[in-house]
């Protein structure tokens, strides 16, 4: 998929790709459905204060985010990664945009992010609006397995803690 | 996807160098899910054509990060157990004292990877 019809479709909502019995050609195990089930039933429901302010005590962000991915590793990604304006970054597993679309507002890297739940997508997308990024975000809901993507279109992939 | 010259960077928790079969139930059982790849991702990488591949050990980190979950959420008690219910955040802070045991004894590990998609042209010669 071109980076532009990426970005366009983050305007309109959520580039919806391949998720379904068969993604891309691969087929969805069992385990792989219940995860994404699991995970859109957590992102359903808007983080709360309190998990907010946990979140910012533990990991230094406010993204909806439980991980190991604290602000300042999110930072060390983005050095290691040489992010900046004009630079195309696709975060696997993006979530509601930890760290993809932090990296974008902090570094002005353009960002893809992709993940199964759309409940996270629709979140990131709403974020990406309220911090003006929409111009530089777009969400992509397709498994990791089965991405969308054509040949040479990133200059950087970051995930944090998806495939162990 | 990765265009050539383009970078990699990730975080991933694993079962440590080294474990017996039994070890690694555990690694796999205690820690997040899907801790579950057969081989090292270093060699995954190299496999995969990737050049200057760097691993960087991050379990010391992992361990404070999953003890500062346990601490904050033992002191938002009361507000997470009202928006969660009780039985789920016992249940939560249970598997966050399970991993932590399994980090401390050397199961579970968390390293930075970093790599780089060689130039079309010099392919071949990086593997």
């Amino acid at each position: 998929m071109a980076w532009s019809r990426c970005v366009s479709t983050a305007r309109y909502g959520i580039c919806w790709v391949t998720w379904g019995l068969r993604a891309g050609g691969v087929r969805v195990t069992k385990a792989e459905r219940a995860a994404a089930e699991r995970f859109a039933e957590r992102y359903r429901v808007a983080p709360a204060e309190v998990s907010r302010r946990v979140e910012l005590a533990v990991i230094g962000g406010d993204w909806g985010a439980n991980g190991y991915t604290t602000k300042q590793q999110a930072d060390l990604l983005g050095r290691e990664l040489g992010l900046g304006p004009g630079v195309r970054l696709l975060d696997l597993g993006a979530g509601r945009g930890w760290p993809g679309l932090y990296l974008a507002a902090a570094t002005g890297c353009q960002v893809v992010l992709a993940d199964v739940p759309i409940e996270a997508l629709r979140a990131a997308a709403a974020r990406a609006r309220r911090e003006l990024l929409a111009g530089r975000a777009a969400q992509v809901a397709a498994s990791a397995r089965a991405l969308p993507f054509g040949r040479a279109v990133f200059d950087a992939i970051v995930h944090a803690d998806v495939l162990c | 996807m990765l265009r050539p010259s383009g970078r990699t960077a990730f975080f991933t928790i694993h079962p440590a160098p080294g474990l017996t079969r039994a070890q690694r139930r555990r690694a796999s059982r205690d820690g997040p899910i899907a801790v579950a790849a057969a081989r090292p991702h270093r060699q995954l990488l190299q496999a995969a054509g990737f050049t200057q591949v760097t691993e960087t050990d991050f379990t010391a980190e992992f361990a404070a990060t999953t003890r500062a979950w346990l601490r904050h959420w033992d002191a938002g008690h009361a507000d997470l157990v009202d928006l969660l219910g009780e039985q789920a955040f016992a249940d939560r802070q249970t598997d966050r004292r399970a991993q932590l045991r399994a980090i401390e004894d050397g199961i579970l590990a968390r390293s930075l990877l970093t790599a780089r998609r060689p130039d079309d042209q010099h392919r071949g010669r990086a593997r």
